[in-house]
């Protein structure tokens, strides 16, 4: 097998949102590649070690109506650490959330009360701000490698692109939300660009739906400036649109810290 | 304008609007409460506009604050003693019913105006600023300079004076000392927190001291023509601690306070949460207070007004919070509140609603109901009430 890497990786949002959005552009002739190796070759190259990003979040309610919010996120060690700071609207302005051990831990800022609350895990299924990604969904890590089985499918096009197909199956260990993910992954350069995600306890129901779009390369990365998560179950999706990426950046560890997340 | 004060900060506040470096925002608050007493539906509109000024003057250097602006109308007066059971009311001494009369008056105060100043191994911040402390939702024994509204527990509380140091000492452990003046030195609010992370639990130790004054209000003080003040030293031992078990949230907060003359005594929160997937959180917090009273025989007029005046956080010895809430729309959301109190048998059901207007403006409403013997905490006598508020950001 041969695999020459062009892109390295980038991350700007979110574990499966990051494992979206993030896209390498790879030469490959790897058209006998296993799922697994799939997997791993599209998870080594998404978690770049310290990320930076401003984006725009716009969740569309089943009603139509629409609510928007403005975040910062920085992220360092593959998406183990992640701190989310909110801009806009005015109503939750300052408000932080602070990820620690991929998600596993996770603290939530409220400045008008000054407080910091810890949240257990069994928020990281719910909806961060309201929008359909979940804590988890926005957290980082290795995932997909350690937590679920790949198993690939015939090759598909999506949008003419020559895809593969690959089926992630929850480990029967494992805590995470989704039983199986269906990811149809970009030969040309390992982008998965839709993911499909199935219920956690019916592996036939498809929840959500996220689909990334205008790659822009930036800091000769390529990067996803549009990832649209699609509520399948409450029919409202929620699109991200990307305003502002960087990597390769020095942060510190204390940046990761409750003294962080109070400023 | 009514206030030459507020016309005057205002215009002082002028330049400031529209500088990038310290921007301005802030939220309008239009509120409606009302309460069945007796045979009347008492009503109370207080209007309230707050603005907030926060900027980052250098890398290192923030400032904050806010000035609010309030307005009542409605029923601007309410007497106390027309809420209590007649056994607390008959120790009133007469000609002092006057001093039980609470008075909602137009006001603006600056709540919060600090200064942060960020070294390199610690921050420090001066002025008034918010002083949160402890894990507790609806009670917290750890905190001596705030009670919370059982009714509306997170509303923001007021700012303190105080000069504050946050020192990290590793990524996981912090200490923060809190110094608030006040007169003397010995009378000064003193604060030594220590955090830390085991695990996936967060703990807290404090030490703090504190000037704790207690009102008699069964006799007055000649001098003063006003009800006696009963100053004491209190020191505050005490713990918290938050993380999970078995999938639960988890939290605990207790304080020890050795009290200079009067008895010591603790407070103890147990709490634990979860969320279920259809997304209906549910919470449940018992708060335990150990000078509290176990019969509502033994409630006397000082315990009512002591904790009406934030003195003491609880009448009675043991309480339970539970607290369900579910989105019943994307923009709304439902909640109930359950406040029972386990010692004299009464409980409050506080339903509420919540309803996200657009991105900047919130409305939300909520009723409680008594139920309990005449002379409970919660007790039926006491009717219905309820608030609706709009708010505004901008």
């Amino acid at each position: 097998m041969k695999i020459r890497k062009v892109w390295k990786n980038n991350m700007i949002i979110g574990f499966p949102v990051w494992f979206a959005i993030m896209s390498m552009a790879a030469e490959i002739t790897a058209q006998d590649m296993s799922g697994k190796q799939i997997i791993q070759e599209v998870n080594d190259q998404f978690n770049p070690q310290t990320s930076y990003a401003k984006s725009k979040m716009t969740i569309i309610t089943t009603s139509g109506d629409k609510r928007t919010l403005v975040s910062e996120s920085w992220r360092k060690g593959a998406g183990e650490k992640t701190l989310v700071r909110y801009l806009e609207p005015k109503r939750v302005k300052g408000q932080a959330v602070l990820m620690l051990n991929s998600a596993d831990d996770i603290w939530a800022y409220f400045p008008r009360t000054g407080r910091v609350r810890k949240l257990a895990s069994h928020a990281k299924k719910q909806k961060m701000q309201g929008s359909d990604f979940s804590y988890e969904d926005m957290g980082g890590g290795d995932a997909f490698i350690d937590e679920y089985s790949a198993k690939r499918l015939e090759d598909e096009k999506v949008d003419k692109q020559a895809c593969f197909k690959v089926e992630l199956i929850r480990n029967p260990d494992s805590d995470q939300t989704y039983s199986r993910l269906v990811l149809w992954i970009v030969k040309e350069n390992f982008v998965p660009i839709v993911i499909d995600y199935y219920s956690e306890n019916d592996p036939t129901l498809n929840e959500k739906q996220l689909v990334q779009s205008d790659i822009r390369v930036i800091d000769d990365l390529p990067t996803a400036f549009k990832v649209v998560m699609y509520n399948k179950m409450d029919n409202t999706q929620t699109e991200v649109n990307v305003l502002d990426a960087k990597y390769n950046l020095d942060l510190d560890d204390n940046m990761f810290t409750e003294r962080s997340l109070k400023k | 304008m009514k206030h030459p004060l507020m016309l005057s900060i205002f215009v002082g506040l002028l330049p400031l609007f529209g500088q990038e470096d310290v921007p301005v925002f802030g939220y309008y608050e239009s509120q409606y409460m009302g309460r069945e007493i007796g045979d009347n539906t008492c009503q109370l509109y207080s209007n309230k506009l707050r603005i907030d000024l926060e900027g980052d003057l250098s890398d290192r250097v923030t400032f904050g604050a806010n000035i609010n602006y309030i307005t009542y109308n409605g029923m601007t007066a309410w007497n106390i003693l027309e809420l209590l059971d007649p056994f607390a009311a008959a120790e009133v001494q007469g000609g002092t019913e006057s001093h039980f009369i609470v008075h909602f008056q137009d006001r603006n105060y600056l709540d919060n105006a600090f200064l942060k100043l960020a070294f390199d191994k610690f921050d420090l911040t001066a002025g008034k600023q918010q002083v949160s402390l402890g894990t507790g939702y609806a009670w917290n024994p750890l905190d001596i300079f705030n009670v919370k509204d059982l009714v509306d527990p997170t509303y923001e509380q007021p700012g303190h004076n105080a000069v504050r140091i946050d020192l990290p000492l590793t990524l996981d452990y912090m200490v923060t000392a809190l110094f608030s003046p006040e007169d003397t030195w010995e009378n000064s609010d003193k604060m030594l927190t220590v955090k830390g992370r085991l695990g996936h639990f967060d703990y807290s130790l404090t030490a703090a001291e504190k000037l704790w004054v207690l009102t008699d209000f069964t006799q007055v003080d000649p001098g003063t023509d006003y009800f006696i003040q009963l100053p004491e030293r209190r020191r505050l031992y005490g713990f918290s601690a938050a993380g999970e078990l078995l999938g639960l949230g988890l939290w605990s907060e207790y304080g020890y306070n050795v009290m200079e003359s009067s008895n010591d005594f603790y407070e103890l929160v147990i709490g634990s949460d979860y969320t279920i997937d259809s997304g209906t959180y549910l919470m449940a917090e018992w708060f335990h207070y150990s000078i509290g009273k176990t019969a509502v025989a033994e409630y006397g007029l000082n315990d009512w007004m002591r904790s009406y005046y934030n003195q003491r956080k609880a009448i009675s010895k043991d309480q339970l919070y539970l607290y369900l809430m579910h989105p019943l729309t994307d923009l709304l959301m439902a909640g109930l509140s359950t406040i029972y109190n386990i010692s004299d048998g009464s409980l409050a059901l506080v339903p509420m609603l919540s309803y996200s207007f657009s991105d900047n403006v919130e409305i939300m409403g909520y009723l409680s109901y008594n139920n309990g013997e005449m002379g409970s905490v919660f007790a039926s006598d006491q009717g219905p009430g309820g608030t609706l508020r709009a708010r505004i950001y901008f």
